[in-house]
Protein backbone atom coordinates (compact mmCIF):
# COMPACT_ATOMS: atom_id res chain seq x y z
CA UNK A 1 0.00 0.00 0.00
CA UNK A 2 1.21 3.14 -0.71
CA UNK A 3 1.94 5.13 2.33
CA UNK A 4 1.64 8.27 1.29
CA UNK A 5 -2.19 7.46 0.30
CA UNK A 6 -2.89 5.98 3.47
CA UNK A 7 -1.92 9.25 5.52
CA UNK A 8 -4.50 11.59 3.15
CA UNK A 9 -7.44 12.95 5.36
CA UNK A 10 -10.29 12.47 3.98
CA UNK A 11 -13.40 14.57 5.30
CA UNK A 12 -15.79 12.14 5.12
CA UNK A 13 -18.73 14.13 6.28
CA UNK A 14 -18.60 16.82 3.14
CA UNK A 15 -18.50 13.57 0.40
CA UNK A 16 -21.26 14.11 -1.67
CA UNK A 17 -23.57 11.96 -3.13
CA UNK A 18 -22.15 11.31 -6.93
CA UNK A 19 -19.11 11.41 -5.77
CA UNK A 20 -16.85 9.36 -7.34
CA UNK A 21 -14.68 7.76 -4.28
CA UNK A 22 -12.11 5.37 -6.68
CA UNK A 23 -11.71 5.02 -10.26
CA UNK A 24 -8.45 2.28 -10.86
CA UNK A 25 -7.71 0.08 -13.62
CA UNK A 26 -6.08 -3.55 -12.08
CA UNK A 27 -4.66 -6.41 -14.07
CA UNK A 28 -6.36 -9.40 -12.73
CA UNK A 29 -3.53 -11.73 -13.21
CA UNK A 30 -2.39 -15.00 -12.32
CA UNK A 31 -0.43 -14.28 -8.94
CA UNK A 32 -3.29 -12.34 -7.48
CA UNK A 33 -6.25 -14.95 -8.68
CA UNK A 34 -4.04 -17.55 -6.89
CA UNK A 35 -3.55 -15.60 -4.06
CA UNK A 36 -6.92 -14.64 -4.01
CA UNK A 37 -7.49 -18.49 -4.27
CA UNK A 38 -5.49 -19.99 -1.53
CA UNK A 39 -6.81 -16.97 1.15
CA UNK A 40 -10.48 -18.29 0.81
CA UNK A 41 -9.34 -22.00 0.18
CA UNK A 42 -11.86 -21.96 -2.73
CA UNK A 43 -12.39 -25.82 -3.94
CA UNK A 44 -14.74 -24.61 -7.08
CA UNK A 45 -11.53 -22.60 -8.20
CA UNK A 46 -8.55 -24.81 -6.90
CA UNK A 47 -7.33 -25.80 -10.56
CA UNK A 48 -7.90 -22.24 -12.02
CA UNK A 49 -4.74 -21.23 -12.03
CA UNK A 50 -3.24 -24.62 -13.20
CA UNK A 51 -6.08 -25.51 -15.99
CA UNK A 52 -8.83 -22.81 -16.07
CA UNK A 53 -8.42 -19.07 -17.29
CA UNK A 54 -11.44 -18.42 -15.11
CA UNK A 55 -11.48 -16.23 -11.79
CA UNK A 56 -13.73 -16.51 -8.78
CA UNK A 57 -16.66 -13.97 -9.14
CA UNK A 58 -15.49 -12.82 -5.42
CA UNK A 59 -11.95 -12.11 -6.35
CA UNK A 60 -13.54 -9.48 -8.72
CA UNK A 61 -15.80 -7.96 -6.51
CA UNK A 62 -12.68 -7.83 -4.09
CA UNK A 63 -10.63 -6.19 -6.39
CA UNK A 64 -13.35 -3.51 -6.97
CA UNK A 65 -13.47 -3.14 -2.87
CA UNK A 66 -9.38 -2.85 -3.32
CA UNK A 67 -9.89 1.06 -4.46
CA UNK A 68 -12.55 2.03 -2.08
CA UNK A 69 -10.64 0.62 1.11
CA UNK A 70 -7.86 2.47 0.04
CA UNK A 71 -8.72 5.56 -2.27
CA UNK A 72 -11.29 6.77 0.69
CA UNK A 73 -8.97 6.04 3.10
CA UNK A 74 -11.35 3.80 5.48
CA UNK A 75 -10.23 4.06 8.97
CA UNK A 76 -9.34 1.12 11.51
CA UNK A 77 -12.46 0.87 13.59
CA UNK A 78 -15.05 0.96 9.73
CA UNK A 79 -16.98 -2.10 9.45
CA UNK A 80 -18.64 -3.41 6.34
CA UNK A 81 -22.22 -4.68 7.67
CA UNK A 82 -24.01 -4.99 3.90
CA UNK A 83 -23.43 -5.99 0.37
CA UNK A 84 -24.72 -6.79 -3.13
CA UNK A 85 -22.80 -8.06 -5.68
CA UNK A 86 -24.20 -8.69 -9.12
CA UNK A 87 -21.82 -11.24 -11.59
CA UNK A 88 -22.96 -10.27 -15.25
CA UNK A 89 -19.67 -11.90 -17.11
CA UNK A 90 -17.34 -14.60 -17.02
CA UNK A 91 -13.99 -12.90 -16.42
CA UNK A 92 -10.88 -14.70 -17.48
CA UNK A 93 -7.29 -14.48 -15.68
CA UNK A 94 -5.07 -11.65 -17.41
CA UNK A 95 -7.62 -9.58 -17.76
CA UNK A 96 -7.59 -5.69 -17.10
CA UNK A 97 -10.56 -4.22 -15.62
CA UNK A 98 -11.21 -0.45 -14.75
CA UNK A 99 -13.06 -0.44 -11.23
CA UNK A 100 -15.27 2.32 -9.95
CA UNK A 101 -16.68 3.47 -6.98
CA UNK A 102 -19.87 6.30 -6.67
CA UNK A 103 -20.76 7.28 -3.56
CA UNK A 104 -24.83 6.60 -2.85
CA UNK A 105 -25.35 7.28 -0.05
CA UNK A 106 -23.64 9.46 3.43
CA UNK A 107 -25.87 9.33 6.74
CA UNK A 108 -25.14 9.56 10.31
CA UNK A 109 -26.90 7.89 12.87
CA UNK A 110 -26.50 8.15 16.25
CA UNK A 111 -22.78 7.50 16.91
CA UNK A 112 -22.07 6.11 13.11
CA UNK A 113 -21.78 7.42 10.09
CA UNK A 114 -23.50 5.02 6.89
CA UNK A 115 -21.84 5.21 3.67
CA UNK A 116 -23.20 3.69 0.52
CA UNK A 117 -20.98 2.94 -2.24
CA UNK A 118 -22.21 1.65 -5.77
CA UNK A 119 -19.20 -0.68 -7.72
CA UNK A 120 -19.24 -1.26 -11.27
CA UNK A 121 -16.21 -3.21 -13.10
CA UNK A 122 -15.43 -3.10 -16.46
CA UNK A 123 -13.79 -5.62 -18.80
CA UNK A 124 -11.35 -4.32 -21.49
CA UNK A 125 -14.28 -4.15 -23.95
CA UNK A 126 -16.21 -1.69 -21.74
CA UNK A 127 -18.07 -4.85 -20.67
CA UNK A 128 -19.97 -4.42 -17.52
CA UNK A 129 -18.85 -8.14 -15.32
CA UNK A 130 -20.05 -6.64 -11.81
CA UNK A 131 -21.94 -3.86 -10.47
CA UNK A 132 -22.32 -4.06 -6.00
CA UNK A 133 -23.77 -2.12 -3.50
CA UNK A 134 -21.07 -1.78 -0.39
CA UNK A 135 -22.63 -0.40 2.83
CA UNK A 136 -20.00 0.34 5.25
CA UNK A 137 -19.93 1.97 9.50
CA UNK A 138 -18.03 4.41 10.32
CA UNK A 139 -17.78 5.43 14.16
CA UNK A 140 -18.48 9.73 13.56
CA UNK A 141 -15.95 10.69 15.87
CA UNK A 142 -13.14 9.61 13.36
CA UNK A 143 -15.36 10.29 9.99
CA UNK A 144 -15.93 13.48 10.67
CA UNK B 1 -33.71 -29.56 -8.34
CA UNK B 2 -36.80 -28.26 -6.53
CA UNK B 3 -37.87 -25.61 -3.84
CA UNK B 4 -37.07 -26.69 -0.50
CA UNK B 5 -33.58 -28.16 -1.70
CA UNK B 6 -30.55 -27.34 -0.15
CA UNK B 7 -27.32 -25.88 -1.81
CA UNK B 8 -24.39 -27.02 -1.17
CA UNK B 9 -22.59 -26.55 2.22
CA UNK B 10 -19.12 -25.22 2.48
CA UNK B 11 -17.18 -25.21 5.75
CA UNK B 12 -14.16 -23.30 6.51
CA UNK B 13 -12.07 -23.20 9.68
CA UNK B 14 -11.04 -19.43 9.67
CA UNK B 15 -7.09 -19.17 10.93
CA UNK B 16 -5.21 -15.95 11.48
CA UNK B 17 -2.52 -16.97 8.79
CA UNK B 18 -5.24 -17.07 6.19
CA UNK B 19 -7.22 -13.73 7.65
CA UNK B 20 -3.48 -12.33 6.35
CA UNK B 21 -3.47 -13.94 3.09
CA UNK B 22 -6.59 -12.71 2.32
CA UNK B 23 -5.53 -8.85 4.17
CA UNK B 24 -2.76 -9.15 1.25
CA UNK B 25 -4.67 -10.81 -1.75
CA UNK B 26 -7.80 -7.96 -1.28
CA UNK B 27 -5.33 -5.27 -0.06
CA UNK B 28 -7.54 -4.41 2.61
CA UNK B 29 -5.39 -3.93 5.62
CA UNK B 30 -7.48 -2.70 8.18
CA UNK B 31 -5.82 -3.17 11.43
CA UNK B 32 -9.44 -4.28 13.07
CA UNK B 33 -8.19 -7.28 10.94
CA UNK B 34 -4.50 -8.05 11.18
CA UNK B 35 -3.30 -5.70 14.21
CA UNK B 36 -3.69 -7.62 17.49
CA UNK B 37 -3.23 -4.67 20.17
CA UNK B 38 -5.62 -2.43 17.61
CA UNK B 39 -8.14 -5.24 17.86
CA UNK B 40 -7.74 -5.71 21.36
CA UNK B 41 -8.69 -2.51 22.16
CA UNK B 42 -11.98 -2.47 19.58
CA UNK B 43 -15.29 -3.82 20.75
CA UNK B 44 -14.49 -7.57 19.69
CA UNK B 45 -11.83 -7.66 21.81
CA UNK B 46 -9.62 -9.49 18.96
CA UNK B 47 -8.82 -9.55 15.20
CA UNK B 48 -11.72 -10.32 13.03
CA UNK B 49 -11.94 -11.73 9.77
CA UNK B 50 -13.02 -9.77 6.70
CA UNK B 51 -17.09 -10.34 5.99
CA UNK B 52 -16.10 -10.80 1.98
CA UNK B 53 -13.52 -13.22 2.62
CA UNK B 54 -16.53 -15.04 4.95
CA UNK B 55 -18.78 -14.08 2.29
CA UNK B 56 -16.97 -16.14 -0.56
CA UNK B 57 -18.37 -19.43 0.95
CA UNK B 58 -21.65 -18.12 -0.36
CA UNK B 59 -20.17 -18.00 -3.19
CA UNK B 60 -18.35 -21.07 -3.50
CA UNK B 61 -21.41 -22.87 -2.45
CA UNK B 62 -23.44 -21.28 -4.97
CA UNK B 63 -20.98 -21.61 -7.61
CA UNK B 64 -20.39 -25.75 -6.22
CA UNK B 65 -24.73 -26.14 -6.50
CA UNK B 66 -25.27 -24.70 -10.10
CA UNK B 67 -22.12 -24.40 -12.02
CA UNK B 68 -20.55 -21.86 -13.98
CA UNK B 69 -24.29 -19.70 -14.71
CA UNK B 70 -22.96 -18.32 -11.14
CA UNK B 71 -20.07 -16.50 -12.89
CA UNK B 72 -22.06 -14.71 -14.97
CA UNK B 73 -25.32 -14.63 -13.54
CA UNK B 74 -25.58 -15.05 -10.10
CA UNK B 75 -26.72 -12.13 -7.58
CA UNK B 76 -26.31 -11.88 -3.72
CA UNK B 77 -27.53 -9.68 -1.06
CA UNK B 78 -26.28 -10.08 2.01
CA UNK B 79 -26.12 -8.31 5.64
CA UNK B 80 -22.97 -8.97 7.24
CA UNK B 81 -24.69 -9.39 11.36
CA UNK B 82 -21.13 -10.38 13.46
CA UNK B 83 -17.75 -11.32 13.03
CA UNK B 84 -15.96 -14.68 12.18
CA UNK B 85 -12.87 -15.19 14.52
CA UNK B 86 -9.65 -16.50 14.25
CA UNK B 87 -10.55 -20.38 15.33
CA UNK B 88 -13.82 -20.09 14.64
CA UNK B 89 -15.22 -23.34 11.87
CA UNK B 90 -17.64 -21.41 9.80
CA UNK B 91 -20.51 -22.65 7.42
CA UNK B 92 -22.21 -21.78 4.06
CA UNK B 93 -25.36 -23.01 3.66
CA UNK B 94 -28.94 -22.14 1.91
CA UNK B 95 -32.29 -22.88 0.69
CA UNK B 96 -33.54 -22.43 -2.80
CA UNK B 97 -36.62 -21.03 -2.48
CA UNK B 98 -38.17 -20.14 -5.51
CA UNK B 99 -37.70 -21.83 -9.27
CA UNK B 100 -39.37 -19.29 -11.47
CA UNK B 101 -39.16 -19.66 -15.21
CA UNK B 102 -38.30 -16.50 -17.55
CA UNK B 103 -40.11 -15.68 -20.42
CA UNK B 104 -37.37 -15.43 -22.97
CA UNK B 105 -34.97 -18.40 -21.68
CA UNK B 106 -33.67 -20.07 -18.64
CA UNK B 107 -34.71 -20.43 -15.26
CA UNK B 108 -34.42 -18.01 -12.30
CA UNK B 109 -33.68 -19.91 -9.03
CA UNK B 110 -33.63 -17.82 -5.32
CA UNK B 111 -31.97 -18.82 -2.70
CA UNK B 112 -31.87 -18.32 1.10
CA UNK B 113 -28.31 -17.56 2.09
CA UNK B 114 -26.66 -17.52 5.76
CA UNK B 115 -22.81 -18.36 7.12
CA UNK B 116 -22.86 -19.55 10.90
CA UNK B 117 -20.32 -20.54 13.20
CA UNK B 118 -19.75 -23.83 15.36
CA UNK B 119 -22.69 -21.78 18.07
CA UNK B 120 -24.67 -21.79 15.47
CA UNK B 121 -24.80 -17.75 15.22
CA UNK B 122 -25.14 -15.65 12.06
CA UNK B 123 -22.10 -14.26 10.74
CA UNK B 124 -24.06 -13.62 7.44
CA UNK B 125 -27.12 -13.64 6.15
CA UNK B 126 -29.00 -12.72 2.84
CA UNK B 127 -30.30 -13.92 -0.67
CA UNK B 128 -28.99 -15.32 -3.65
CA UNK B 129 -30.28 -15.99 -7.55
CA UNK B 130 -28.82 -17.23 -10.12
CA UNK B 131 -30.14 -17.95 -14.11
CA UNK B 132 -30.16 -21.15 -15.38
CA UNK B 133 -29.98 -22.04 -19.46
CA UNK B 134 -30.18 -24.63 -21.79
Amino acid sequence: MDSKEHDKKISYSELEIGTIVSKQSYLLDRESVQKYILAVEDSTNSTVAESSNIAPPMSIAALSLRGVVNDLNIPGGTLHIGQELSFLKTVPVGMYLECEAVLSSNSVRGDFRFMVVDLSVRDDVKDHVMKGKSTIMLPVDISN
Amino acid sequence: MKEGDSITEVIKEITSEQILLYAEASGDFNPIHINTKFAEDSQFGRNIAHGMMIAASISESMSLTFGPSWHDSGKVKIRFRSPAYPGDTVTASGQIKKILPLLDEGTEIRCSVSVTNQAGEAIISGTSSVIITG
